[in-house]
């Protein structure tokens, strides 16, 4: 059995003006103490067809995760998402 | 009959494999096609039967929603106790579900706040084995087993009381497995394939019982389940899918013979799923008429391909009804209400429907008692235990004490399922955390939560914990509680996984287990290897010090044509024979080198026992050749380290390597001068050698050194026994070569060439004159301040060394040494000074002081101890298996019950019989030996047996022996204590088990009264 399950993602403040960050409700589940934060990303799926088009939006750290369920809102501002797609560099 | 479809039990129009209904009758769950992955869902039952609850909004219609499985759900079952869900699906995988009691409110996946899941179920287990789509689950009478059957052919049975734990995987089948179900009696399990067979298979081993292929030759391949059942009567299998005249039938098979006479006739496709009423009726008493006794009768409902269902009723020809154009499509699942008066009926087409009978209808449903009365008639299984729960309600507890003892049964039985109690027909809508509702939580979430930076510079967040784990997580007491196991009992295989993983350690289990020999001939070597790990948890605990037991004996065990050529030359073979036995066990603690020596013996062992007598001299030189400098080198080595004097931490190695130091042979170093005529000697004896070294003790740790032929002084040789106790040493000189040496941690012994036994205290004082044995010492044992010498001439002696008395004098062996080749091949002092003699026949003796004769402790060839029963009666947790002289000499006893699974078909008193016989020779036994502990133990599993079995004579006599008088007269011989403890304590313990049967309550009551008294006095 794995460790940690995602029991909900709920997309917050949807639809929303172009300015307003993005909010993923996150609720997990965890079946023991955790030692390590967990890691969580927001990806860009580009392409359903390959992966090489991923682009992770951000990643946040979440912990101490004690056993038992959790919620947090995992919050992307947009315009920092379209600063970075720019500051990336471009793939060939 | 009322019909009705509740429209809102969909899963979005997806198709629904199957439909449970749960035991309490306020759920039921179904499973199928989720959006894109397999889906659970439990649904209200409440709405269901009732108008006004269907329309009132506050009654939520879905309880939970699942979508853990990857992929479509064929399968849904709920244990037999309510407590969970097992669900089977195209993602290969099984999972158990349990509701997870005290966590907060939840969403299912991916919806926002609407579609809230009002119970949590949790997925507490993933089943993993299957390579191909589950198709169906099921689980045991009892909750003991779950089965689960899939495409790739196999049917798994897991052990529920353990997940993830696998009892065996059955194969056979030839084509895709696509229905299961239990005999309501536990012996077996049947299943169906697209194989065109139906097999039965036993629970007792695991093996095919039945073939059934014919009705079926002619069936294809084109049902999407094949969901068969078994009356509850247990007479009679129905299968889904066969074919009779090229016309779909539901074949009946009869349990006796499994004769295939009749079916069930008239629908016009392939029939998908049979499902019994789990009732039995019996003709409605029509007022005014006369009482007409009726014989009882079974209700089966039969879904079809052709979107028909039947419902039949075995006392009549032609069906109950027959509901035509219910569903768009295929009928894959039926689930009776426990009630047996309402029936969920799930399609293909997502659709499900009710049908609610009435009393008039179906006829009278027995009640639990009268249908175990009827399971008792055919099959003898008493029930006695599991029929309380029915009778709780019937019979009156007349008792306080009992009620609490019932009470504190029950709530250590049932942790959890106040929450699968009736509560929850009607739960809120809102479930409540903290007083906040999960709303009031997620409008907040974002301003409560705490945002940090690591000092990496990446955000952190700190998570709002919204519920706690319930810790109750995966209890197996609840599956303990079932008390009784209807016939095979899983205790069987936790038994034996607890066997091998006792007998695992070292390469004795190898030994004693290797293949293609008897099991009678292997036995004795088997309980000689588990005696080594034994002895030294015993030395551990500082509990019995068994002394090396398996002298030189074990090679007779091993090859009994070893014997025979020991007697042609005594010396030589009869040592590298012994050693061949023994090696191994020194072996294992060391690295490299040792590891090889198993499996030479192992290809020497097996040459020896194939070869002919001429070829055996050959055959010995040769392995002489090839073990000498193999030995040479083992035995140098250790004796090399314990001349060092370094007490070896090592718990296994130190008693491991005892019998075999004790043995080394001179043979490689000197030849054999055994000193005294062979032909009197019953007995072999250890030969003598330049120097070896044991350790007597582990606590505190007692080494002993010999060194024979020290110095010369005045032509006589002397020997040196050195001894070190936690670091402090002492020694002595002896006048002649020391044979053999034994002690515990109050005495020492050692035996000298000249037949003269020396004792001494702990700290090197001689206790004793020397003892003049009649003939050379075979063996030698001490424990506690017990010294017991057996001796060339098979005679025994032991000694008291405190009370310088003898308790046995010189006992003769040849009384219990009938028949010729049999020779001692186990010899132990208990810590009470009890001697046991185990031979290599497989008899175990011990010589009663009290009765001046010998008793049989234990005998492997006992067809009465191989057949007897009673691991129904074990502890239920995992209590510590009784670990003494008499577990030792049985070979911890793990062989009982070994038979009884060929059993299966021996009537039940019978084995009964067998099994009452065996636990009172087991108290008899450990009473004789004054193992206290395992008095005990064996005393509460009789005392289960007895209040299971249901026999008062023989507990009332137990419990009247306990008790003794209660008013004191000088007349009375009773003892108020046996071994030690006292009887009325036993009794004390005895009482609680006689509670669990609550036909025993004036029993109980009567005992526990006149304790009370007794304490008052």
């Amino acid at each position: 059995m794995a460790k940690v399950q995602v029991l909900n993602v709920a997309v917050l403040d949807n639809p929303s003006p172009f300015g307003n960050p993005f909010q993923f409700e996150i609720t997990f589940e965890c079946m023991e103490d955790l030692p390590e934060d967990l890691e969580w990303k927001i990806i860009y799926v580009g392409s359903a067809e390959s992966e090489e088009y991923d682009q992770v939006l951000d990643s946040v750290l979440v912990g101490p995760v004690p056993a038992g369920r959790h919620m947090f809102v995992f919050q992307v501002s947009k315009l920092w998402y379209v600063w970075k797609s720019f500051s990336m560099p471009k793939k060939t | 009959m009322k019909l009705l479809k509740p429209s809102w039990v969909s899963h979005n129009g997806k198709p629904i494999f199957s439909v449970d209904i749960h035991p309490d009758g306020t759920k039921f769950a179904t499973g199928g096609q989720g959006e894109d992955s397999g889906k659970v869902m439990i649904w209200n039952m409440a709405p269901v039967l009732r108008d006004e609850d269907e329309k009132n909004e506050n009654i939520p219609k879905m309880l939970c929603q699942m979508d853990n499985h990857l992929a479509c759900v064929n399968c849904v079952r709920w244990s037999n106790n309510g407590l969970y869900l097992a669900s089977g699906g195209d993602d290969k995988l099984v999972m158990v579900w349990k509701r997870a009691a005290f966590i907060g409110p939840s969403t299912v996946f991916g919806s926002s706040s609407k579609l809230a899941n009002v119970e949590q179920w949790r997925c507490v287990t993933i089943l993993r084995n299957h390579t191909g789509d589950v198709m169906d689950v099921a689980w045991s009478p009892h909750d003991v087993w779950l089965a689960s059957c899939s495409v790739d052919n196999t049917i798994v049975i897991w052990n529920a009381r353990k997940f993830p734990e696998m009892v065996t995987c059955l194969r056979g089948h030839t084509g895709l497995v696509k229905g299961l179900t239990w005999d309501p009696v536990g012996k077996y399990v049947a299943s169906q394939a697209d194989d065109h067979s139906l097999r039965v298979w036993r629970t007792m081993d695991w093996q095919m019982e039945a073939n059934i292929t014919k009705p079926f030759s002619e069936c294809g391949g084109t049902t999407h389940v094949l969901r068969l059942s078994w009356s509850p009567d247990g007479q009679y299998l129905v299968s889904a899918h066969a074919m009779n005249n090229s016309g779909p039938t539901a074949q009946i098979v009869e349990r006796g013979g499994w004769k295939t006479n009749m079916d069930f006739v008239g629908h016009r496709k392939a029939v998908t799923v049979v499902k019994f009423n789990p009732k039995i009726f019996k003709k409605k008493q029509k007022n005014g008429s006369a009482p007409k006794p009726g014989c009882p009768y079974c209700c089966c409902a039969v879904g079809s391909k052709d979107r028909s269902l039947s419902v039949w009723l075995t006392s009549l020809k032609r069906p109950l009804v027959v509901i035509h154009d219910l569903f768009d499509k295929s009928i894959m699942d039926i689930s009776w209400t426990l009630t047996g008066l309402g029936m969920l009926v799930c399609s293909m087409d997502g659709t499900v429907a009710y049908l609610d009978f009435s009393l008039d209808e179906l006829g009278d449903p027995l009640n639990e008692e009268e249908k175990n009365s009827i399971h008792q008639n055919i099959y003898g299984k008493s029930l006695a235990i599991t029929s309380t729960e029915a009778q709780l309600s019937t019979t009156i507890i007349e008792n306080p004490e009992m009620l609490k003892y019932q009470q504190e049964r029950q709530s250590s039985a049932q942790l959890g399922p106040s929450s699968a109690g009736p509560e929850a027909s009607a739960p809120k809508l809102n479930s409540v955390m903290n007083g906040e509702s999960l709303e009031d939580i997620r409008k907040n979430l974002l301003k409560k939560q705490v945002e940090t930076r690591t000092p990496d510079g990446r955000r952190r967040i700190t998570p709002l914990c919204i519920a706690q784990l319930d810790t109750g997580d995966f209890s197996p007491a609840l599956f303990n509680s079932a008390p009784i196991l209807p016939s095979g009992s899983s205790m069987s295989n936790q038994l034996t996984s607890q066997l091998s993983s006792d007998s695992s350690p070292g390469p004795a289990s190898s030994l004693g287990l290797r293949p293609g020999h008897d099991p009678m001939l292997t036995s004795p070597p088997a309980g000689a290897a588990t005696k080594g790990p034994e002895d030294n948890k015993d030395g551990a605990k500082s509990g019995l010090l068994l002394t090396s037991a398996s002298k030189i004996e074990p090679m007779k065990a091993l090859d009994s044509r070893f014997t025979e050529r020991s007697k042609a030359t005594p010396g030589v073979t009869a040592t590298i024979s012994s050693i061949a036995g023994l090696v191994p066990l020194d072996s294992r603690p060391k690295d490299g080198g040792g590891v090889s020596a198993p499996k030479d013996v192992k290809a020497k062992d097996d040459t020896s026992s194939d070869s002919e007598d001429k070829m055996a001299s050959i055959n010995k030189n040769l392995s002489f050749s090839k073990r000498k400098p193999e030995l040479l080198m083992d035995g140098d080595g250790v004796v090399e380290k314990r001349k060092k004097g370094r007490p070896r931490k090592d718990k296994m190695a130190a008693p491991m390597a005892q019998p075999f130091m004790q043995m080394t042979p001179p043979a490689e170093r000197e030849p054999s001068r055994v000193a005294a005529p062979p032909a009197a000697l019953k007995l072999p004896t250890p030969s003598i050698k330049k120097a070896f070294s044991l350790q007597v003790s582990m606590e505190p740790s007692v080494f002993l050194e010999v060194e024979n032929e020290v110095s010369l002084i005045a032509g006589s040789k002397l020997s040196q026994l050195r001894c070190s106790r936690d670091g402090r040493d002492w020694n002595t000189l002896l006048p002649s070569s020391v044979v053999t040496a034994a002690g515990s941690s109050d005495v020492l012994a050692v035996a000298c060439q000249d037949r003269m036994l020396s004792v001494f205290s702990s700290c090197g004082r001689r206790l004793l004159p020397a003892i003049q044995l009649a003939t050379p010492a075979s063996a030698l044992h001490c424990s506690a301040h017990f010294v017991m010498a057996l001796t060339a001439g098979a005679t025994l002696s032991v000694w008291d060394v405190h009370k310088q008395k003898a308790l046995v004098k010189n006992e003769s062996l040849l009384s219990i040494l009938s028949g010729a080749d049999t020779t001692v091949s186990q010899s132990l002092l208990t810590q009470q000074g009890v001697p046991v003699i185990g031979l290599s026949n497989g008899k175990c003796y011990c010589f009663s002081s009290s009765l001046e004769t010998w008793t049989l402790i234990a005998d492997k060839g006992d067809s009465m101890v191989q057949c007897a029963d009673f691991r129904s009666c074990l502890p239920t947790h995992d209590a510590p298996v009784s670990s003494g002289p008499l577990a030792v000499m049985q070979g911890r006893n793990l062989n009982a019950g070994r038979l009884a699974s060929r059993l299966s078909s021996t009537p039940h008193h019978l084995q009964q019989s067998m099994t009452l016989a065996f636990l009172e020779n087991q108290l008899a036994s450990a009473l004789t030996l004054q193992s206290a502990q395992e008095y005990r133990y064996w005393l509460l599993i009789y005392a289960r047996f007895l209040v299971n079995e249901g026999s008062e004579h023989r507990l009332r006599e137990l419990c009247q022996e306990l008790l003794g008088p209660v008013h004191k007269s000088a007349a009375t011989a009773w003892e108020p204590t046996t071994l030690g403890l006292r009887k009325r304590e036993l009794l004390r313990e005895v009482l609680p088990v006689i509670v669990e049967n609550l036909r025993f309550q004036r029993l109980f009551t009567e005992y526990q009264d006149q304790l009370e008294l007794l304490r008052n006095k």
